[in-house]
């Protein structure tokens, strides 16, 4: 199993969006993948058809000191997940504050759940550093920082590096880090020079497909579907998809 | 016992076992033949080749054999058994590759020839009576020439060199500096201005590279564009020597090491330079590297026949064969255009070559008298327009016609210093085969002269004719439709000599008489043709030609059957050649109907990555299907996606670089979308280009569709277009007649509509087809119309004539 975590430095940046649509993608050439939610927007189900009213997620199995098993749900779209859950403003200082005193929280919880040896367990996080970026990126073998090609993005990529280096550095089950550019449109000269400079400073590590900015994408959730089925035939979809095959390659070669 | 049993085996299709054959082929060329092949090797490198001695004996040994078996003399019964035999191994022989058993096909060829020539000339000629002796020498003149040029061809092509670029150092800093030229005189702005972009975005050190506009027009709005892009408009105070001036006088002003020329309508690939400039730096003596001149278009040929990209063209020989042959004997010609020389070298020579109106050939020889080197990659690195008309073309080879007899007069490569006896023969087969205006006019009209006059232009009996001339016209198709099968297919050589003959045939024995008389035209590209017409003026000569072989036609059914009908087997074998003169003149009709052209800009057809990002936002994957100067034709995954007239951007990638073009939708059926680019700034036009026209492999798969010549298949396709061309002189005599025009409804349509709908039916799998169909329904409709208009009559007549 491997735990690929996504992060970002700034919100808004289309990261679950991402997360989703790239574990979509994965699924689809065959993969056994799992999505965690660790975002307190507990947006991540709503891309995959989940039903708005539902409050189950993974803060209150955590706080009825119950097993993940019972809010992992199966999506339509080859995919599963688990939710964040809706919570309250006092259960999520309590949790958050759960989090800090118990730093083995995520890898025990992961490890109870039944896995795929070849499978894939990706998890969003929320934006710019937090209790739940400290416990994922302790425990990720590979890491996608999801940017948009503006100047804002570009200038929190040493802050992004120094964090990477503290909890994954160290580590030998840690495989690397990887940055995508989403929302990335050639037509303004600004995305192009960001994507240049980016390329010239990251090499390898950024990802040789950038995501178009998209409308579908947006619409896709709209109608709680991922883009893959909403509108399959367009940039972003086909971006995704051979971000799926890079990433596919960079797995298969770590874990070999 | 039922009929139907069980299908453990089906017959394949021709196709397929024709498929398999040739894989097979390959297979045991490669493996079984290895030996042989070693053996060969072996005998190149054997030492005695270096060795003056050794080399002059075998020649020796060789040419006693050579006449040996050319003269001696058999019986009707032996030689029959000969041929046949050298035949049978032939036929077994060409379906192995490999160059070893093409040179035993051209041995065998080159036997059989001569043999034919050599009885013609000791065994057929009568000189005691004025008629038959006068025309049995003029065809026997003839002869010997195609005979010459067969055998020069031989020599020429036998081994293609197939240079390979080489690589230039990894450290830019060697690299040399490149003065690029775009010659131009008369050309329209719009013409030049991808050539231009082009120019500029070939990858070379930008402080390297240096492009010039050569204007001999010395037009403002030229040096305008010039400075807007940052180049040098160079111009001179007059127009001496046409291009070989304009350059000659750029070439004081300029000072990079070396020179690459371009005719302002050839848009170099951004590889071109490093395709090329490699040999440069490996041999110093190297003066001029040449590429091929591909088009983009289609020639007269190909549009009036409807054969673009199906059937090679008729300069694909040159470019794809005869240049590398001659590689192989360091006598590359100079071309004008798409080629680098070195400044040094060519200045020693005294620039460019100015005597003659085909100063690039020229050029070349005077290089290879001084003992340079040239050089030919056959691998096109910039793509043209072909001329647009047959008037067109036909001036043009006019003027090469008239070039190459010029140098044969002033500067003749078979004497004077500095060559190799290969190199003199390479040039002399250039210059001689423009001289085929002459012995093709006579084959054409030849067998009238027995059908007319009676006079015995061979005097043998009709079997011994047969004996003699089938191994000799056998082995000659057989073994260039193997050397050549891949550049020019079987039968086609007939066609576009006979339609260019009569044309080339003045201008060359002009300038042989005359060099300097004549002047130089340029050739017009970029032109329209409105609506099909027959191009009568064009046409006149082969007109009378073709009334003449079908009035001999008729005089010898006459003589078959009722008049004079005693010697049935020779009147048999002159009709016999008077039926495929006339298959040739009616190809020649084919190709004198000027099909409709309506477009300024072409369309070229690609296959290559696309994005749309539509009104609302949203981005599409697509692909691009065909691209002009001015717009794309883009095949979307589903219909209905890119609404008409809508604003769209259209993203095009080099690698993992993306170009972004504003663009208006201007068409829009099925998955089928159109779009026109809207205000491109300078630089997006330039990245247009890079994208498109100027790929570095925009013009490699180029063949990939075509089929493999095969003599029948060629003499099949011929006789299609000769049909055709009856039906359409038919069809335009009857309209002159009548002098009612009669006009199609297809002329009628809008011409945008009318491509798309071609272009729609092309993207649909089986558009292949329909198109086809759609054009012989249209055939047989006007035949239709034909009948009916011309009335009983006709019908009449034609049911005479059937009878």
């Amino acid at each position: 199993m491997t735990v690929i975590a996504v992060i970002s430095p700034k919100g808004g940046v289309g990261k679950t969006t991402v997360a989703v649509n790239l574990a979509c993608a994965l699924a689809e050439n065959g993969r056994v993948v799992r999505l965690v939610d660790m975002d307190p927007q507990n947006a991540l189900r709503l891309h995959l058809g989940a039903d708005p009213g539902d409050a189950n997620g993974l803060v209150h199995q955590t706080l009825q000191q119950s097993s993940w098993y019972y809010t992992e749900y199966d999506s339509a779209y080859g995919v599963s997940f688990i939710p964040y859950g809706k919570v309250s403003e006092v259960e999520r200082i309590t949790f958050e504050a759960y989090l800090a005193q118990t730093p083995n929280w995520l890898r025990d919880n992961i490890a109870e759940l039944d896995h795929d040896p070849a499978g894939l367990t990706i998890i969003d996080t929320p934006p710019g550093p937090s209790v739940y970026v400290q416990q994922v990126l302790s425990i990720a073998n590979l890491v996608l920082v999801v940017m948009i090609p503006d100047a804002g993005s570009y200038a929190t990529l040493p802050a992004i590096e120094g964090l990477l280096d503290y909890y994954c550095g160290h580590r030998s089950d840690f495989y690397g880090s990887y940055y995508v550019l989403n929302q990335f449109d050639a037509e303004h000269p600004l995305n192009r020079d960001i994507k240049n400079v980016m390329q010239n400073t990251l090499g390898e590590r950024l990802a040789p497909h950038s995501i178009h900015r998209d409308e579908s994408l947006s619409e896709a959730l709209a109608f709680q579907q991922p883009a893959r089925d909403y509108a399959p035939h367009s940039q972003s979809v086909e971006d995704l998809a051979q971000l799926a095959v890079w990433l596919e390659n960079k797995v298969t070669r770590v874990v070999r | 016992m039922s009929s139907a049993l069980p299908d453990n085996n089906p017959v394949k299709p021709a196709e397929k076992q024709r498929e398999d054959r040739r894989s097979r082929s390959r297979e045991q060329s490669r493996y079984k033949f290895g030996k042989l092949n070693e053996y060969t090797t072996a005998m190149i490198e054997w030492y005695g080749w270096e060795h003056r001695y050794w080399r002059i004996a075998i020649m020796l040994v060789v040419l006693v054999l050579f006449v040996f078996s050319m003269s001696v003399p058999m019986s009707l019964a032996f030689q029959s058994v000969y041929a046949a035999t050298l035949l049978g191994i032939t036929l077994f022989l060409r379906s192995y590759t490999g160059t070893l058993f093409t040179l035993v096909m051209v041995v065998f060829s080159v036997n059989q020839s001569s043999r034919y020539l050599y009885w013609r000339m000791t065994e057929t000629l009568v000189l005691d009576n004025w008629v038959d002796g006068t025309f049995g020498v003029i065809l026997l003149l003839a002869e010997i020439y195609a005979w010459m040029v067969l055998l020069l061809g031989y020599a020429q092509t036998i081994w293609p060199l197939k240079r390979k670029p080489e690589p230039m150092p990894e450290d830019a800093a060697r690299w040399p500096t490149v003065d690029l030229y775009i010659t131009t005189y008369d050309e329209p702005l719009r013409v030049v201005r991808p050539t231009v972009l082009a120019a500029l975005a070939i990858d070379w050190p930008r402080d390297k590279l240096n492009v010039y506009l050569l204007d001999d027009g010395r037009r403002e709005e030229f040096r305008e564009f010039a400075e807007s892009v940052g180049i040098t408009h160079l111009t001179r105070d007059n127009n001496f020597h046409a291009k070989a001036g304009n350059i000659n006088a750029a070439l004081a002003k300029t000072n990079g090491e070396f020179v690459a020329i371009f005719d302002c309508d050839h848009i170099p690939a951004r590889s071109f330079l490093q395709m090329t400039m490699g040999w440069f730096l490996r041999d110093p003596k190297l003066g001029m590297i040449q590429t091929p001149h591909h088009f983009l278009s289609p020639d007269p040929f190909e549009r009036n026949l409807g054969t673009f990209r199906r059937v090679p063209n008729e300069g694909e020989l040159f470019y794809g064969l005869i240049q590398d042959g001659n590689d192989l004997w360091n006598a590359t010609f100079f071309c004008g255009s798409c080629a680098v020389t070195r400044r040094s070298i060519l200045l020693e020579i005294g620039g460019v070559a100015v005597e003659t109106v085909t100063e690039d050939a020229h050029t070349a020889l005077k290089m290879h008298r001084m003992g340079y080197t040239t050089a030919y990659i056959s691998i096109p690195q910039a793509a043209g327009l072909a001329t647009e008309s047959l008037s067109a073309h036909v001036g043009q080879r006019i003027r090469w016609a008239r070039g190459m007899a010029q140098i044969f007069r002033v500067d003749n490569p078979l004497f004077g210093k500095g060559l190799s006896l290969m190199q003199r023969l390479c040039y002399s087969n250039a210059m001689l085969h423009f001289f085929y205006g002459l012995p093709r006019v006579i084959f054409l009209t030849a067998p009238l002269s027995y059908l007319f006059f009676q006079a015995h232009i061979i005097n043998a009996e009709a079997l011994i004719i047969a004996a003699y001339a089938i191994p000799h016209l056998a082995h000659a198709n057989l073994t260039n439709s193997r050397m050549q099968g891949a550049h020019r297919h079987s039968f086609w050589a007939e066609l576009y000599e006979s339609t260019l003959a009569w044309y080339i045939l003045r201008p060359t024995l002009v300038a042989l008489i005359d060099p300097k008389f004549g002047k130089f035209n340029v050739t017009a590209k970029g032109g329209l043709v409105e609506k099909e017409f027959l191009d009568w003026q064009i046409g006149a000569p082969y007109l009378i030609m073709l009334a003449l072989n079908l009035a001999g036609l008729l005089i010898g059914f006459v003589r078959l059957f009722w008049w004079n009908s005693f010697e049935a087997q020779t009147v048999i074998l002159n009709l016999i050649w008077t039926v495929y003169n006339l298959v040739l003149l009616g190809a020649t009709m084919a190709v004198a109907t000027e099909a409709k052209q309506v477009r300024a800009n072409h369309r070229v057809n690609c296959n290559q990555k696309a994005m749309l990002k539509l009104n609302g936002g949203s981005r599409v994957v697509c692909r691009a299907s065909d691209y002009s100067e001015g717009g794309l034709g883009l095949i979307m995954p589903d219909a209905g996606m890119a609404p008409l007239h809508s604003e769209v951007r259209v993203s095009l990638f080099m690698g993992v670089r993306e170009f972004v073009f504003p663009a208006r939708v201007v068409f829009a059926r099925d998955t089928v979308v159109g779009v026109e680019f809207e205000g491109l700034s300078l630089q997006q036009q330039m990245d247009l280009v890079q994208c498109t026209l100027a790929r570095a492999d925009a013009w490699l798969d180029w063949t990939d569709n075509r089929v493999v010549d095969r003599p029948m298949k060629g003499l099949q396709e011929i006789l299609f277009h000769s049909m055709k061309g009856f039906g359409h002189l038919w069809h335009y005599l009857l309209k002159r007649v009548n002098s009612t025009p009669h006009q199609g409804d297809e002329d009628k349509k809008p011409e945008k509509d009318v491509f798309y709908q071609t272009l729609s039916k092309k993207m649909t799998g089986k558009g292949q087809q329909e198109t086809v169909m759609h054009r012989l329904s249209g055939f047989v409709q006007m035949g239709r119309t034909v009948l009916q208009k011309s009335g009983d009559s006709v019908r009449a007549r034609l049911a005479k004539g059937r009878i």
